[in-house]
């Protein structure tokens, strides 16, 4: 059993300790309040105890080769016979009948015929890794990724595959990754959240893909808008309720001692109430993170050069590119966790060759851009990328021009953050279909990403209404053949 | 038993054909280390994965689960070569496919009768040493329940114990008082001070209504001085309409309310809110508990109170079943329905009778005396329950239930029905000409082809093209549109087109032709019979006609391309004008009108509700499904109720139906202790902030154990004799010194008991999320007291990136919280701030957390800033008050008390020092500084 520590006994144990030094001169910075917590310091400050209540930062299991994860979610489902997992049997069967009983399928009817790629795929880098003309910018980064070509979900309905990708489980409600993430290890920076979602979709599960479910609401993420907004609408508020519209930050400042000590003279005469206390420390919380936090969502101060990288500088790519250098940003304040949606756009049922060119067009250069940029940076070897749709689609047709969902056996990949930089993990049969080497089941990529957070995921439990729930539900080995 | 005589079989059978020494050496050289390497990982002696031990001989006689993994018999149906051909949903090993030589090689060893060494001297001691795990997982009958198990103390009868003796006879002014005293004394613990009549009337309010007392109700109770006093509040707050709102929503947590299905496509339950409003009407009502839960279960089966056919209330009650998440998209239909039933156990089993019945889905609940077995005899009940219209569609229907007479709602139908049939009458001649113009097409189909190919392949204009050939251009290019060959496709009806030599390009456009003309006749045909049937179910009542069939693209992909959306063989709606006969365009312009007139004639399509019904198209005979799989069928699991709380009395229910009111009729039952004693629970905790229990949902093994079992009993003897009233329980309890004590804590009671688990004092609560919008609406006067009804509009869901899929905004709208309506995957974020829960799974304790995020709203939100704002007018606006005298009015309205005087120096010369340095001597900015603060403090948002 892994206990995180308990907020309220982290308060209970500093009331009835000394308080350190830090948050001694903490509650002096706030003008009012001081005199009635002088009588708190009495006892020598010698303890050292971290304020920031359930997100203060905790110590792994074992030490962490990812101290962050940035999620690039590509929502709809692409295609990996079309990107990173090469079938030349595809190519040679183009429009024979598939030679085994389709299984589960999301569209209605027989299976089409077996359809080819309609790109070509050329190997990258000193590894050599292919990658198809969809992705040539990817293909530059080849050398830095870890391509797991046998990804297993059981959702064959964007649903269920966005909640089981997210939370583990396809069917209830569940605390999602980044959730347990938080839970784990808190997070090092108490101005930021410390997991954010960035334009998250408002479909298949909508929040519940990034919702603590039982856990504690402090661990849910905070989203920056939603996949229905703009850019330039988001960056207006990027955080509900981060500014104030009517208030310059001294008046607020003013009126915030104000408050600040009746809630003081409220909780001297209120003994041994917890609550209380953490409540006056979340406005002191809230104060500095509206102080700090604004300054990283200004993507605009980025050099041009930088700006060019994630490709902001053209219509097509500035979406994604924006919320790749916000990531990158976001990752380098040590936010926890982040999540990037290019949001449900893969799904080609029909008119596939148009549209993952489009889409693909959308991500290729930001993705690029934010792995050259962290490497660069030097923040790639402990920060974990992770590109990932909910599943992949099928190497047989549908109507002719599109792909159905295929959650046998897809391709995601991982860069970064401790996994073996140019290699392939797993296959598909000759088809692309079912994964059949080193499958890794999402339970299993659950237990592999928390590991390379420094947490067994056996051991990162919650007990909720009588049992201890983890994020691999009762399954998931980590798989140990990607790790560096 | 039964598995225990086949393994057994299956080892006798191994023992009698001796091991080889080649096949030893067999075994040894290409299966163990398969074995080693690829299955003991999981299944070995320590992890036993689904019951299986691959290392030791012992473990592979003794087989998994679900049975031997060889089957000597007919080795080819073995189940271990089934799960490692990776053919069946369960593939192993979980981490790859086996190489196809190694798939080879078990076979092989399977066939030779599996042989392991030293398991022929296991079989008769070991198989009975060690007995495998019954086929079904589950224990048979109730023979093996333990003593502890039977007499664990939830599931004991319910026994008024007597009231025990105290010496502060004079503080217990009430028999809940005598409980809690007993144990305070006996651990030597003073109970707290009574609260201040103003602290006492802030809390009772809030309690029975999420509402402040208003300045006028504060003014009554102060000038009140009967001894009384006190409960002539309660008795009108219990009375308000506001109690069931604040009550109500207690319930909906525990009923996982939401107005829509979540999970994936978020559809709509447009009529949820009549659950909602019932949930609220009962409480006000005081329904009788037991009425209510009978209510919820089986509505639609009681008997109408007014003695019409169809008993609306019911109906609606039922919604408690039929409200849960569902993944309306999911395909595997199956799997969605037992997942639907299995939301339906848990809501059931954990808000009602607070066991987690939903644990032994797979297996026997690990902790509590709960079989799988008795899992699915509750599902029984839901199996045989109608929740969708249609379950097997792509994305299943929703079922929403007509509130009128069978009668009323028949003549409904019928009337449809002729709608339906008027329409199809239109639907037969366009259907006529359309045909008829395909036809004409067809004729001219090798012509069109061939121009086309001069287009896409010989690059010339079309343009010129039609006019040479004397074909429309339009048509011309919509055969371009589908013979070109494009990047990214597979079209191989279209192969022998494109690869056939120029010269024999016209023989194969006339074997296109041949082939379609085939193709079209079998379509008519499909459509001939689409629309017999058609007719005849649109007489019938209770299944939607279906909708017109599609073409199918694997008949005929050639001819999809030519009927489908723009294909050259469809005629558009705009261009009828110009291809039917004149006579149909006539027809189906009268048709059309006496259409419209019979539509105008319809009779209002009866209210609905989202309830559960019992037409069910045939009944289920439930199995218990092993390991939750729904292909692996154990023994039948009659409709009944948990085997070892009453079961194993009972018949199971074999009559017509779902028989739900068995179900229902048990858990409403006087003799049931857990369902009073987990209501009881729950008042207590929803009055308290804690329970007796303290896991409201889990009365289990795993939950806690009553801090005051007595007490505890003693409510719920006196809650089932009072005809299972929740008002006079709440009176009870209210009227209780216990609950009128001071939250103040002293150091010696905190340190006796820092969990306050013996009620010295009563405990300081955060106000719940829609205590504190309501409650700040409330005290600038803008709160809309409408009571019921629906805000959410529309039907079924919205566009993937759509705004739609929102809920509505509590802070642009002025509804108590209660009546908003809640899209699951969307929550409003306030509500998910202010821990308000996912409102997916049954919520019987919602969390408190004091977070950076919420203080940021307090601080920065336009809702908070205008309720100050609109407080502050009204006080400034008022120049009869002096400045004291506004500052002690802003006291009392946002905190319910007088302030200090020190506290109006100390704020009055704040707000000087605020108007000279930033609100430029403006009262109204300077004051509403001050009430944003008051809103904020730890003091309104706390209740003492």
């Amino acid at each position: 059993m892994f206990h995180p520590v308990d907020p309220i006994q982290e308060i209970f144990r500093r009331r009835e300790k000394p308080l350190s030094r830090r948050a001694a001169l903490r509650a002096a910075g706030c003008g009012f309040g001081f005199l009635g917590l002088a009588s708190l310091l009495a006892d020598a400050a010698t303890a050292s105890t971290s304020p920031g209540g359930p997100l203060a930062p905790k110590k792994p299991h074992f030490p962490a080769t990812a101290k962050r994860v940035i999620f690039l979610f590509m929502h709809g489902g692409p295609s990996a016979v079309d990107t990173f997992d090469p079938k030349p049997r595809l190519t040679l069967d183009h429009g024979k009948p598939l030679p085994f009983k389709r299984p589960l399928a999301f569209a209605d009817g027989d299976a089409g015929p077996l359809m080819k790629s309609p790109w070509a795929f050329k190997p990258g880098g000193q590894s050599g890794i292919p990658v198809s003309d969809l992705f040539p910018h990817v293909r530059e980064c080849v050398d830095d990724l870890c391509v797991v070509r046998s990804l297993v979900g059981e959702g064959v309905d964007h649903g269920a595959a966005l909640l089981q990708t997210f939370t583990g489980s396809s069917t209830f409600v569940r605390p999602s990754m980044g959730s347990w993430a938080l839970y784990g290890l808190g997070t090092e920076n108490q101005d930021l959240p410390g997991y954010i979602t960035i334009k998250p979709t408002l479909s298949h599960g909508g929040a519940k893909n990034y919702s603590s479910a039982f856990l504690p609401g402090a661990f849910q993420a905070t989203p920056i808008g939603h996949s229905g907004l703009k850019v330039a609408d988001i960056e207006k508020e990027p955080i509900e309720f981060l500014m104030n519209k009517k208030m310059g930050p001294d008046e607020q400042r003013f009126e915030l001692d104000m408050l600040q000590n009746i809630n003081r003279k409220h909780s001297e005469m209120r003994q041994y109430d917890p609550n209380l206390e953490a409540r006056i420390q979340a406005f002191e919380l809230a104060f500095r993170m509206q102080s700090q936090a604004p300054e990283v969502f200004k993507v605009e101060n980025e050099s041009e050069a930088t700006k060019k990288l994630y490709g902001l500088d053209d219509p097509k790519t500035a979406d994604f590119g924006w919320q790749c250098l916000l990531a990158r940003r976001l990752a380098e304040k040590d936010v926890r966790f982040v999540q990037c949606t290019h949001s449900y756009k893969w799904d080609q049922h029909g008119q596939l060759f148009n549209k993952h060119t489009e889409n693909a067009l959308e991500v290729d250069k930001p993705i690029a851009g934010l792995l050259k940029d962290l490497k660069a940076r030097g923040m790639l070897k402990d920060t974990l990328v992770i590109w990932a749709g909910e599943f992949g689609r099928t190497p047989v047709s549908q109507g002719g021009d599109g792909r159905d969902h295929n959650p046998y056996g897809y391709t995601i990949w991982m860069a970064g953050g401790g996994v073996k930089p140019g290699f392939i993990y797993g296959a598909t049969d000759e088809l692309g279909y079912h994964a059949v080497e080193d499958r890794m089941h999402i339970h299993d990529f659950h237990a592999t990403v928390l590991h390379l957070m420094g947490m067994d995921h056996e051991r990162l439990t919650y007990n909720y209404s009588g049992r201890d729930f983890r994020l691999t539900d009762v399954a998931g080995v980590v798989a140990k053949g990607i790790i560096a | 038993m039964l598995l225990r005589s086949i393994g057994f079989t299956v080892i006798l059978a191994a023992s009698c054909c001796a091991q080889t020494a080649l096949q030893i050496e067999f075994f040894e050289k290409s299966v163990r280390p398969v074995i080693v390497e690829r299955c003991q990982m999981c299944h070995n002696a320590k992890m036993k994965q689904a019951g299986l031990d691959l290392s030791s001989a012992q473990g592979f006689v003794n087989g998994g689960a679900s049975g031997p993994l060889v089957d000597k018999q007919s080795p080819d149906k073995s189940k271990l070569l089934k799960l490692i051909s990776y053919d069946e949903t369960l593939k192993m090993p979980p981490t790859g496919k086996l190489k196809d030589e190694v798939l080879a090689n078990l076979a092989a060893w399977v066939k030779m009768g599996a042989p392991w060494p030293g398991a022929e001297n296991l079989v008769a001691a070991g198989a009975a040493a060690t007995p495998a795990p019954s086929k079904s997982g589950v224990r048979t009958g109730g023979k093996n329940f333990s003593k502890d198990e039977k007499e664990y103390w939830a599931f004991q009868p319910v026994k008024k114990p007597a009231l025990p003796t105290v010496k502060n006879a004079a503080w217990a002014s009430s028999d809940v008082d005598r409980f809690l005293l007993a144990k305070l004394e006996a651990k030597g613990i003073q109970p707290a001070a009574a609260a201040s009549k103003l602290t006492l009337l802030r809390r009772v309010t809030f309690d029975l209504t999420g509402l402040p007392p208003s300045l006028e109700e504060i003014d009554a109770y102060l000038s009140d001085a009967a001894p009384n006093a006190y409960e002539k509040v309660v008795d009108k707050l219990l009375a308000s309409p506001r109690y069931g709102e604040r009550w109500g929503r207690h319930w909906l947590d525990v009923a996982r309310y939401a107005d829509s299905t979540g999970n994936d496509e978020d559809h709509r339950y447009p009529y949820a809110y009549r659950y909602r409003d019932y949930v609220i009407d009962s409480f006000n009502n005081d329904l009788p508990y037991n009425q209510f839960v009978k209510e919820q279960i089986a509505g639609d089966l009681m008997p109408s109170p007014d003695g019409k056919s169809t008993n609306t209330r019911g109906v609606v009650a039922t919604g408690f079943l039929a409200l849960g998440a569902k993944a309306i998209a999911q395909q595997d239909k199956m799997k969605m329905l037992y997942d639907v039933y299995d939301e339906q156990v848990d809501t059931v089993s954990r808000g009602i009778l607070g066991i987690t019945l939903a644990c032994a889905r797979c297996h026997d609940h690990k902790f509590d005396p709960l079989l799988t077995k008795d899992y699915y005899s509750m599902v029984n009940y839901f199996a045989n329950t109608r929740s969708f219209k249609d379950s097997e569609t792509h994305v299943s229907k929703l079922l929403f239930t007509p509130l009128v007479s069978k009668e009323e709602n028949e003549k409904y139908q019928a009337y449809q029905s002729k709608i339906r049939d008027k329409a199809m009458l239109v639907e037969d001649i366009v259907d006529a000409e359309d045909s008829t113009y395909a036809k004409k097409q067809l004729e001219l189909l090798p012509r069109y082809m061939m121009a086309a190919r001069r287009v896409y392949e010989g690059k010339e204009a079309i343009a010129k093209v039609a006019e040479e050939t004397q074909l429309k251009e339009n048509i011309i290019s919509s055969f371009v549109r589908f013979l070109k060959p494009a990047p990214g496709s597979v079209t191989p009806h279209l192969d022998e087109w494109h690869n056939a030599p120029v010269e024999q390009l016209e023989e194969v456009a006339k074997g296109y032709q041949t082939r379609l003309a085939k193709s079209m006749t079998d379509w008519q045909r499909t459509l001939t019979r689409w629309r017999n049937q058609y007719r005849k179910m649109s007489k019938e009542m209770n299944m939607p006609p279906p909708d017109k069939p599609k073409l199918d693209e694997q008949k005929d992909a050639f001819m999809k391309d030519a009927f489908g959306g723009r294909g050259p063989f469809v005629v558009r709606s705009g261009d009828r004008k110009s291809i039917y006969a004149k006579e149909s365009l006539e027809k189906i312009e009268v048709l059309n009108n006496e259409l419209a007139e019979l539509k105008k004639g319809a009779p209002t399509e009866p209210e609905l509700a989202c309830a559960v019904d019992e037409a069910m198209p045939k009944p289920v005979d439930q199995t218990i499904l092993i390991r939750g799989d729904y292909n692996s069928h154990g023994e039948l699991a009659p409709k009944n109720v948990p085997t070892l709380l009453g079961g194993a009395k009972m018949e199971p229910y074999t009559g017509q139906g779902s028989g739900r009111l068995h179900l229902a009729n048990w858990l409403a039952s006087d003799e049931n202790p857990l369902t009073a004693r987990v209501m009881v629970n729950r008042v207590w905790y929803w009055t308290f902030g804690e329970g007796l229990v303290r896991t409201p949902d889990n009365f289990g093994k795993m939950g806690e154990r009553p801090t005051h079992p007595e007490l505890l009993d003693y409510l719920t003897a006196d809650f089932v004799k009072n005809g299972w009233s929740v008002k006079k329980l709440q009176k009870t309890i209210l009227l209780s010194s216990a609950y009128r004590m001071s939250s103040e804590i002293t150091p010696a009671a905190f340190k006796a008991d820092p969990e306050n688990k013996m009620w010295s004092r009563f405990g300081r609560r955060r106000l719940e999320v829609e205590e504190m919008r309501d409650g700040l609406l409330k005290l600038d006067n803008k709160l809309d007291y409408t009571m019921g009804g629906t805000m959410q509009k529309g039907f079924g869901t919205d566009g993937e990136n759509s705004n739609g899929r929102l809920s509505i905004n509590p802070e642009k709208e002025t509804r108590r919280t209660v009546y908003l309506p809640l899209r699951r995957a969307n929550l409003p974020s306030l509500l998910n701030l202010f821990d308000f829960g996912d409102a997916t799974t049954i919520s019987g304790k919602r969390n408190i957390t004091n977070i950076a995020p919420q203080a940021l709203f307090m601080m920065n939100s336009t809702f908070v800033a205008d309720r100050a704002g609109s407080i502050a007018k009204e006080l400034v606006d008022d120049k009869t008050l002096s400045a004291s005298n506004r500052m002690e009015r802003a006291y009392l309205r946002v905190l319910n008390r007088k302030p200090g005087a020190n506290e109006v120096d100390s704020a009055l010369s704040y707000i000087d020092s605020y108007k000279s340095k930033y609100a430029q001597a403006d009262d109204q900015k300077a004051w509403q500084s001050l009430c944003h603060i008051l809103l904020s403090s730890n003091e309104f948002i706390f209740v003492d």
